[in-house]
């Protein structure tokens, strides 16, 4: 029987389908629009992901179910999708005079920009196994050639080569992981799931290989210690718009994911995978930071940087509860915005040929570009987790939720690494203020798309920081009925 | 004792899956594996038979024999020299990998065999193909449709790394 009750159906994926749509406008378009004039290809995705973005808030407060179980658009998926679109729609306005400027001016890439944050809001919406590894492999697969995007730049294709080796080799352990789940509960619907675990107090031993199995494919996603070796290279050697995008969208993408798989049907075995992903968690932050202090090129510290937040967004996952979940909705939030300004800053202060991401040419930036050094001394602030900015508030949140779950060590490691991070942000604002700027620093190219970035994203992080209360209701709302 | 015919056929296509991959691992002439690898997707195959999974075993033949295979047998035969390449490969931190392999073969064995598994009783010989059909357009419908606009992205992404850019 066809879905009775099709109209709420076309509704519920309204936003997924919009987005589909107009990433074949973009596809088909491309054939019409001359060189040079990919401009306008990029203007319509913005208008696109907003009209996603549009839809994604009307279809707010409601819980609409469709395709037997598959999809839900509930506020949870929703607030995620809603951060997905303004990252896709920020991450477009960092690329376009990046992408002429590296003459790798090709409309695919936002077209495969927009299947991205497809395959990332399918994630957030699937409430089935399939559709949530589906999700994951779209915005795999248009990660891995939007990494190799430079071609004739042999970094950018080791970046997408190593990418795609360990991107399909985690995707082998998630697709395992979900076939023993299957096999063990005969289901892969997360409901279904968590019913057949509460009819068997015992699904036996090869239902917790399948769930670790699982573990270990979204850990590879978020990139966590020790599953986080492919990061520093694929970040580095990525197109820095994109290495923007992926240190904030697919992480977040799997993020979503994650939390919803293993706080619904996984909730019952919840003794189990916490003490997995407390350690989990405690590695990431600690080598995380660590490692991140010795490197001098910023896109890899900035990498190392994100591999340490991912430990931070693991701390609510073991506290677990609303309150765990609000603040790493919160976090993740403040993560995204925080991270996309710092990136504007790095475009902006970057030369063509992939040039200018030495940490010593930010010298001097305080006498020779005061508004991106101030704007950068905002996102270092907010990454390193000091007041007044949306960093310091989304941990203090983070920790005060692992505190109340009763998880001390954790949140004692969590600021003494926070503590450790400060050395390596605010070296940079050392950098900026303190030291006279280099004989051939050459000055920054202000282009539109990367300024409005900028300003958007110092916007955010002020307001979050000063004014959480809004955005964290928002984020509690967004709480799933656990 | 009687064995049942079953019993036979699977220790049969077992000792061919599991032969030919090792041939394939082993094998240092590249088409040796390549056809070895012919007899390990058959036996495969032949597994979905004894399932009474036909579609299943019409795709793995389709697909992975005589598609993904041809392709790969392809490639062999038009890239220069190929055939004469000598693949080694060495052997790395034996001890430690055969421990960790070991410990993994154990843990794997008692999870099979302390898993309570959900045995069903042997059902009539069906065609599937019809139900996986209306299925796919029915309750999977949603991942149908994506699973294909997945197939539209590995395309986009083959052209862009693989073909011409155009003017440069």
């Amino acid at each position: 029987m066809p879905d009775p009750n099709w109209s709420q159906a076309l509704r519920t994926v309204a936003p997924e389908l919009t987005l589909t749509i107009v990433a074949l406008i973009v596809l088909v378009l491309d054939l019409v629009a001359g060189r040079g004039r990919k401009g306008a290809l990029a203007a319509i995705a913005v208008v696109g992901t907003l009209l996603a973005l549009g839809w994604s808030v009307s279809l707010w407060g409601e819980r609409l179910v469709a395709y037997g179980g598959m999809v839900v658009a509930d506020n949870y998926s929703l607030f995620f999708n809603i951060a997905f679109l303004a990252i896709t729609v920020l991450t477009i306005l960092l690329s376009t005079s990046y992408l002429r400027r590296e003459e790798a001016d090709l409309s695919e890439y936002y077209v495969l920009l927009l299947f991205c944050t497809l395959g990332m809001m399918l994630m957030a919406k699937g409430l089935d196994l399939i559709v949530i590894f589906l999700g994951l492999e779209i915005l795999s697969i248009s990660n891995y050639v939007l990494a190799g995007f430079l071609r004739t730049r042999l970094q950018s294709n080791e970046s997408a080569l190593k990418y795609f080796l360990l991107g399909s080799f985690s995707s082998a352990f998630f697709l395992y992981g979900i076939a023993l789940i299957y096999g063990t509960t005969g289901s892969t619907n997360l409901g279904r799931i968590a019913q057949a675990l509460q009819a068997n107090r015992d699904p036996g031993p090869l239902f917790q290989v399948g769930m670790a199995l699982l573990l270990v494919g979204f850990a590879f996603k978020v990139a966590s210690v020790p599953f986080h070796m492919w990061t520093p290279d694929a970040y580095e050697g990525a197109p820095t718009p994109i290495t923007a995008y992926m240190s904030v969208g697919p992480k977040a993408a799997a993020f979503a994911a994650f939390l919803r798989v293993f706080s619904q049907p996984l909730a019952a075995m919840q003794g189990e995978w916490a003490v997995v992903l407390w350690v989990l968690a405690a590695l990431t932050m600690t080598v995380g930071n660590v490692v991140a202090i010795a490197q001098p090129n910023i896109k890899r510290m900035l990498a190392y940087s994100s591999i340490a937040h991912a430990g931070y967004l693991l701390v609510p996952m073991v506290a677990s509860g609303e309150l765990g979940t609000s603040s790493l909705l919160f976090y993740v939030l403040a993560y995204a915005f925080t991270t996309l300004g710092a990136f504007a800053v790095v475009i902006l202060l970057s030369r063509k040929g992939e040039a200018g991401y030495e940490i010593a040419g930010y010298a001097g930036l305080g006498y020779t570009h005061p508004v991106l050094a101030l704007a950068m001394t905002l996102f270092m602030l907010s990454l390193g987790g000091i007041p007044p900015t949306a960093g310091f508030v989304a941990k203090f949140y983070i920790f005060s939720a692992a505190v109340k779950a009763g998880y001390i060590w954790l949140t004692v490691i969590g600021v003494l690494t926070s503590a450790v991070s400060l050395y390596y942000y605010l070296r940079i604002v050392v950098l900026m203020y303190m030291r006279e700027p280099a004989e051939e620093s050459s000055a920054a190219t202000l282009t539109a798309g990367p300024l409005v970035t900028l300003a958007i994203a110092a916007f955010a992080v002020l307001l979050m920081g000063l004014f959480p209360g809004s955005i964290f209701t928002l984020a509690q709302s967004s709480v799933f009925g656990l | 004792m009687q064995i049942p015919a079953e019993a036979i056929v699977f220790y049969a296509l077992t000792a061919i899956t599991v032969l030919s991959g090792l041939v394939v691992v082993t094998s240092r002439k590249l088409v040796h594996s390549a056809f070895a690898l012919v007899f390990a997707f058959s036996g495969l195959a032949g597994y979905y038979v004894l399932l009474s999974a036909d579609f299943l075993a019409a795709a793995q033949v389709l697909i992975y024999v005589g598609g993904i295979l041809i392709l790969i047998l392809f490639a062999v035969m038009l890239t220069h020299r190929i055939e004469s390449l000598d693949i080694r490969s060495e052997t790395l931190q034996l001890l430690p990998a055969i421990a960790g392999c070991g410990a993994i073969v154990v843990l794997m064995l008692l999870a099979v065999y302390r898993t309570p598994w959900a045995v069903k009783e042997p059902q009539v010989l069906t065609q599937t193909a019809q139900s996986i059909g209306s299925l796919f357009m029915t309750d999977y419908l949603l991942p149908f449709e994506v699973a294909s606009v997945h197939l539209l992205i590995a395309l986009v992404g083959a052209v862009i790394i693989a073909g011409k850019r155009g003017g440069q």
